[in-house]
């Protein structure tokens, strides 16, 4: 009876019953994670929005200023600089730090002696203390007798730049260590993916008469779009957010040189006590790298090979 | 069978310790409630700063009840970290200011408790701190009581000047001589170089020197007045009379490195640095000597005239035990705190005679610093003004874009006077 009822009407009770059992049990696995974004990510996010909209110190009476904060914004030189650094920032960080770490992988995709080793060795930065890494980089890059500068020299370069203790090449320094830094891990992602890759298409392809790069241009860049995807999606949103190692390399500056949007919006709170102009400041993050990402998705289809093989 | 003796087991356990929770909590609650107290105070580099612990173990020995726990933050860090604690409710009971940007902002913020009316009921008398307790007080309030109070001095390499032939410099030293001496100590190149003077990349190094003469404070609507001391500082750096900001700020070298290295002649430093170098001394981390002279001067103004700044001791709003805290603060900043400062060779807020040769019979302290410490007006590194900290950030970048040669002496104080005149506004 039972079988006979169902055939005939998809929607009865107990098929519903079933389904919402179903879909309980599901959001019962979501729900550890599901609360504690609510409670740590969400709520906050919503207090902060709120709190854009009103000029606070943190301590003495909350008042309600509506959109003058983002007024503000428009004329404070430092949000002007600090979003052209951050821009700056990103579009050197994810482009270059993508294409080390695919050439990376590639490299340590072959079979070679040792290349455990190596993985290790690209890996190990990311895992690193980021204090450390800042301290080593800065020592490595020490303008008067700097390994890298003493190099230079040796080449011939007889004025090299001062990297961080100079305007012009301090925001590039920064983009060359947080490369150094992050591509080992996004090499992961990539040789995870190169290996997933059948061995058949190389076939196919070395039959058709493809060289070495026509295989690597027509193979396996196409199939590691999926990948390529999501790394460019996180670099993106971790790459607007960098902070913490541009407040150990440099503190911003020189003078607010390497200045980006987070560190505005952490001076502005905790150092100027404007907790309501630094929100505001969040917001324009956020919907700046909400405006980006959401780019980035409706791009996907156009780009993007979900291959099923 | 076996279950139910474990569950029954189980919840005579949970019972038992919910009656010892109970009793136990309520027994230790009248027990504080009369005698044993434990305060918590916060404050900076707690292993390499002696004198923390050392007034602490005096106050502890002489009030066994109490104990205080320090609450130890990177010193670098200080005052970010306090305002993210404070804003976050923290129940710290005594909050050392470190500056007066960290002082202004805890106090506009009613964080820390107006101590006016217990000075008056305890009979603490402020004219005892020569004026240090007036620079603190805001619209009619004192909020902290000094402890240390530090001025500007100037430290020296004696060997250095020895091997020059140089006589050590004055107590009455302008800042004109002291670059021409500077340059005239200068000497050697690479790992052998002598730099004659030595800046380190504060601001403060630089422009304390501008506001001696008094006409000019820090907080101002035009900074042109900031210029000689900057083109004398940025020539001396483009002739490698001291090292270059640049560098100092990618190492992250602290002054204590070259001094203590004998790289340097001259260092105009804070008196704090007397009882690092001589802990460093004792424990043979440099074997020559250092003597100290009074900071030199601009022209016309009168020698001992110098910058100094206030190391003072507040109560947190939130605190549960403000009786208590108040008394240790009584204890930290008066005499017998100041007493024990001394012995650990820091200059402390209260300067007696008595307390000052405590100071200065201290084993290694140079011989020289009781003259130099003389001074004759002590202005405040920064006076007290509602946007002092957005002010002081503008001032350090640009003081950092005119150091590494981004912007010249002129176009950088042009740009501080146009980005702070919009705050002031």
């Amino acid at each position: 009876m039972k079988l006979g009822v169902k055939a005939a009407h998809p929607n009865t009770p107990s098929k519903r019953r079933k389904e919402l059992r179903k879909n309980l049990i599901a959001y019962s696995f979501i729900l550890p994670n599901l609360l504690g974004f609510a409670i740590f990510t969400l709520v906050p996010m919503v207090f902060s929005l709120g709190l854009a909209l009103t000029s606070w110190d943190g301590a003495n009476q909350v008042s309600w200023v509506g959109l003058q904060n983002f007024k503000d914004l428009l004329d404070d030189s430092t949000f002007r600089i600090s979003l052209e650094n951050t821009l700056w920032y990103v579009g050197g960080t994810v482009p270059l730090t993508m294409v080390c770490a695919l050439g990376l992988a590639v490299l340590l995709n072959q079979p070679i002696r040792g290349r455990n080793l190596f993985r290790t060795i690209y890996f190990f930065p990311y895992v690193a203390s980021l204090v450390a890494v800042a301290v080593v980089w800065n020592m490595l890059f020490f303008p008067s007798a700097g390994p890298v500068n003493e190099f230079l020299r040796a080449l011939g370069v007889a004025n090299p730049p001062r990297w961080s203790a100079s305007v012009d090449w301090a925001m590039p320094t920064v983009i060359m260590a947080s490369i150094w830094r992050n591509m080992g891990y996004y090499m992961i992602i990539y040789l995870a993916a190169l290996q997933g890759i059948p061995s058949i298409l190389y076939e196919a392809a070395a039959i058709d008469g493809a060289n070495a790069w026509q295989k690597f241009r027509y193979v396996t860049v196409p199939m590691l779009t999926p990948a390529t995807f999501f790394i460019s999606i996180m670099l993106t949103i971790t790459s607007f957010k960098v902070f913490d190692l541009i407040l150990v390399m440099t503190n911003g500056g020189p003078g607010r040189a390497t200045n980006v949007l987070v560190m505005h919006t952490y001076n502005t709170a905790f150092r100027q006590f404007k907790f309501g102009y630094s929100s505001a400041i969040a917001m324009v993050l956020f919907a700046l790298v909400m405006i980006i990402t959401i780019v980035q998705f409706t791009m996907e289809r156009r780009w993007v090979e979900y291959s099923q093989l | 069978m076996n279950k139910w003796l474990n569950r029954r087991t189980a919840n005579v356990c949970v019972a038992l310790l919910v009656i010892l929770a109970v009793s136990g909590g309520f027994i230790s609650n009248r027990a504080s409630a009369q005698d044993e107290i434990t305060l918590t105070m916060s404050a900076w580099d707690v292993a390499t700063t002696p004198y923390w612990q050392a007034v602490i173990d005096a106050y502890e020995a002489e009030h066994p009840n109490v104990t205080v726990e320090l609450i130890d933050v990177p010193s670098a860090d200080y005052q970010d970290t306090m305002n993210i604690r404070l804003s976050g409710g923290d129940d710290t009971d005594i909050i050392t200011v470190k500056d007066i940007p960290g002082y202004s902002a805890m106090l506009t913020r009613g964080q820390i408790v107006p101590l006016n009316d217990l000075i008056e009921a305890s009979g603490v008398d402020l004219s005892a701190y020569s004026g240090a307790a007036e620079e603190l007080t805001y619209e009619g309030s004192i909020y902290a009581l000094p402890f240390r109070s530090d001025i500007w001095i100037l430290y020296y390499n004696k060997t250095i000047f020895d091997a020059a032939g140089l006589d050590y410099p004055t107590n009455d030293m302008t800042w004109g001589e002291f670059g021409a001496l500077a340059r005239e100590l200068t000497s050697g190149s690479g790992a052998d170089k002598i730099y004659g003077a030595h800046f380190h990349v504060w601001r403060s190094a630089v422009q304390l020197g501008t506001v001696q003469d008094g006409l000019n404070t820090i907080i101002s609507d035009d900074y042109s007045f900031m210029a000689p001391m900057y083109d004398m500082v940025t020539a001396m750096q483009k002739d490698g009379i001291i090292m270059d900001y640049g560098e100092l700020r990618a190492g992250n070298i602290h002054y204590s490195g070259p001094f203590e290295n004998g790289q340097v002649a001259m260092l105009p430093m804070g008196s704090w640095f007397i009882g690092t170098l001589v802990a460093a001394q004792a424990d043979g981390v440099f074997d020559f000597d250092w003597g100290v002279a009074s900071y030199p001067h601009p022209e016309g103004v009168a020698a001992g005239t110098t910058a100094g700044t206030l190391t003072s001791l507040a109560i947190n709003e939130e605190s549960d035990n403000k009786d208590a805290a108040w008394d240790f603060v009584q204890f930290y900043t008066g005499e017998e705190g100041a007493k024990v400062l001394a012995g650990t060779g820091n200059l402390p807020a209260l300067r007696t005679p008595e307390i000052l040769e405590i100071f200065a019979s201290k084993d290694g302290v140079p011989v020289e610093a009781t003259d130099a410490l003389q001074t004759t007006t002590v202005r405040l590194e920064l006076p007290m003004h509602p946007n002092v900290g957005e002010v002081e950030q503008i001032l350090n970048e640009e003081h950092e874009l005119i150091m590494t040669d981004s912007l010249s002496v002129e176009e950088g104080l042009e740009e501080t006077t146009s980005r702070i005149s919009e705050v002031l506004q």
